[in-house]
């Protein structure tokens, strides 16, 4: 089977509307209003104190893969909803906004790019698509894209930014964490190199499975956590509340190996691919 | 009965002529069938939220009571051989029977002290990478078949437990039991939430009582997140499925251990004889297989959950 017969180029939606886009952001951490124009030629990053902007999937392959490179696999993999579940709307709603909204099916974008001209399998979380949780469909991308570069012996990156397990789709969504969980560990036993990049947000399932990567980097400033906030206070009795994990006091831990800059983002993804393709076999 | 759920209200006058008849020494035979009548109407017509708070209730036994009970010669086995000994985490070596078995399993404890250093069940980093060690041992030197005994509301969420690693120590335990070259059976008790439960139920065959559940959250949990009102709990508990008739149905687990009307922690006693019953029936036909199919069927097993438009 030809795996890029449906391939098709990453996805242009603009997550953020044209009257959006005319009016300054205001920074989450320091408080200045930025021009769009201006986070977006810094990466999203604030020009005044540094603080990382979420990005979409989108822009994400955009920052990582070489121009014009990626194509993207699985993409006849969809979200559905199997236990008519509904919460505040809804989780067939949910869906089809996150569809409208975003032009995707999943929370995941899988493919295969040049990063740095080296072959590599590339995917992301969708933080836009209901918070990039991990649900069946992702899941099987995600699991997916780790035996294609198993196959084709590439290296693999992973970009992690998610609430955790999707809620929505119960025990489904918590066997995708043990699912994925093997296929990493059976892709590193075959000697592959799996790059793993904790953006903000990385918590629960998709925190553990993030964890597995051979090399474990995380930008500045990332919130990386066992539990998302509002179930750390839920656990939490009388509110005293764990102060969820930045990726600086995770890597004084031992957790991680690079804290990085989004700007030092793929040059440091690079150097690693470098030194694998030198490897003495 | 030390402790009544809400929905059990209705029972209390009962209890109490009994305890009155008993001190009197009057006969008690009419007000037992009156007892038994409204457990049956009670329990003929349950809301999984019901379930799940059957689940908890503090009579129900525990995994220590499962251990002593139904396994001879038990030796305890300590220690993640890293850092620390999680005594959330029970784990070591005994018979069912004529079989040599690796148990473990989560520990709540009973005294307000245990229950303390159990933080009620919470898994730390150092439990997690107790059990992997202890299914390695399992696997490669004893070749014990596993059974795990699952009844936790977690793993720990405490910023000394992610210190630890706690992101990183979840996967140990998951992928020792993947690879475990031996039978592996998973056992839900009471409740199994989370990434704490997964983290002990790869198993080639799961088995949960009547009265247990098993979740990606607690309603309570997911309530807070989708919601952010946990009294949104038992709404929120029809639609997570988690109970054992729902999941047998979709076949997520293998078999359900029934218990009598009013629960385990009315009938203590046939219920850990039942359990040991199915779980040495189950050993009985998987012992026939080898280990390193054992060991696909768990992965193959695995690799087909999920539901898509694909
Ligand atoms: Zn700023």
């Amino acid at each position: 089977m030809n795996i890029f017969k449906r391939k098709k180029k990453i996805i242009k939606v603009p997550i953020v509307t044209e009257e959006e886009r005319a009016k300054p952001v205001r920074c989450k951490s320091c408080g200045r209003l930025i021009s769009y124009a201006e986070l977006k030629k810094n990466l999203k990053v604030c020009p005044y104190c540094g603080y990382h902007f979420r990005m979409t999937a989108g822009e994400r392959i955009n920052l990582i893969a070489d121009e014009d490179t990626f194509s993207e696999i699985d993409t006849e993999v969809k979200a559905v909803d199997m236990l008519n579940f509904k919460d505040v709307v809804t989780y067939k709603n949910r869906i089809k906004q996150a569809k409208e909204r975003t032009g995707l099916d999943s929370a995941a974008v899988t493919g295969k790019a040049k990063i740095g001209g080296f072959d590599a399998a590339i995917g992301t979380f969708a933080f836009e698509f209901i918070g990039g949780s991990l649900g069946s469909a992702t899941g099987e991308k995600i699991t997916r894209l780790i035996e294609y570069a198993k196959k084709r012996e590439l290296p693999l990156v992973i970009v992690f930014s998610s609430g955790g397990e999707r809620i929505q789709e119960g025990i489904y969504s918590l066997m995708q964490v043990a699912k994925i969980i093997y296929a990493i560990d059976s892709f590193k036993e075959s000697g592959g190199l799996f790059i793993s990049i904790l953006t903000n947000p990385t918590y629960c399932g998709t925190a553990t499975i993030a964890m597995a990567g051979n090399v474990v980097i995380a930008e500045k400033g990332a919130s990386i956590s066992i539990s998302g906030p509002r179930l750390a206070k839920q656990v939490a009795k009388k509110n005293i509340l764990p102060k969820l994990e930045q990726a600086e006091s995770l890597i004084e831990n031992g957790l991680l190996d690079i804290v990085v800059d989004r700007h030092l983002l793929k040059s440091t993804i690079v150097r690693l691919l470098k030194y694998y393709n030198r490897r003495r076999i | 009965m030390k402790y009544l759920l809400q929905f059990e209200r209705s029972l209390e006058p009962l209890y109490k002529e009994l305890e009155e008849r008993k001190k009197e020494e009057k006969p008690t035979i009419y007000t037992e069938k009156k007892i038994q009548q409204e457990l049956q109407k009670i329990y003929s017509n349950l809301t999984p939220y019901q379930v799940s708070q059957i689940a908890r209730h503090p009579d129900r036994p525990h995994t220590t009571d499962y251990i002593n009970a139904l396994f001879t010669d038990f030796l305890e086995l300590h220690g993640d051989r890293k850092f620390g000994d999680d005594p959330a985490i029970i784990a070591g070596i005994g018979n069912l029977r004529d079989i040599t078995i690796t148990v473990i399993g989560s520990r709540r404890g009973y005294t307000l002290k245990d229950m303390l250093s159990c933080h009620y069940g919470m898994i730390q980093p150092e439990g997690f990478r107790k059990m992997a060690r202890i299914i390695n041992l399992a696997s490669h030197t004893f070749k014990s078949p596993i059974v795990t005994f699952i009844d936790t509301p977690g793993a720990l969420v405490s910023t000394n437990a992610e210190r630890k690693g706690q992101i990183e120590a979840i996967s140990e335990p998951i992928l020792a039991l993947f690879k475990a070259e031996v039978p592996v059976i998973a056992v839900v008790i009471g409740e199994g939430i989370g990434l704490g439960a997964l983290s002990m139920s790869i198993a080639n065959k799961i088995l949960m009582l009547k009265y247990s559940f098993f979740s990606v959250i607690s309603a309570e949990g997911g309530a807070s997140i989708l919601y952010n009102d946990k009294r949104k709990s038992e709404e929120l508990s029809s639609n997570l499925k988690f109970t054992a008739e729902n999941l047998l149905n979709n076949g997520i687990i293998d078999r359900v251990i029934d218990e009598p009307i009013g629960g385990a922690q009315r009938n203590r006693e046939t219920v850990i004889k039942a359990t040991g019953d199915a779980i040495y029936s189950e050993l009985e036909m998987l012992l026939k297989e080898n280990g390193n199919k054992l060991k696909e069927n768990r992965i193959e097993r695995y690799r087909k959950i999920g539901i898509y438009a694909d």
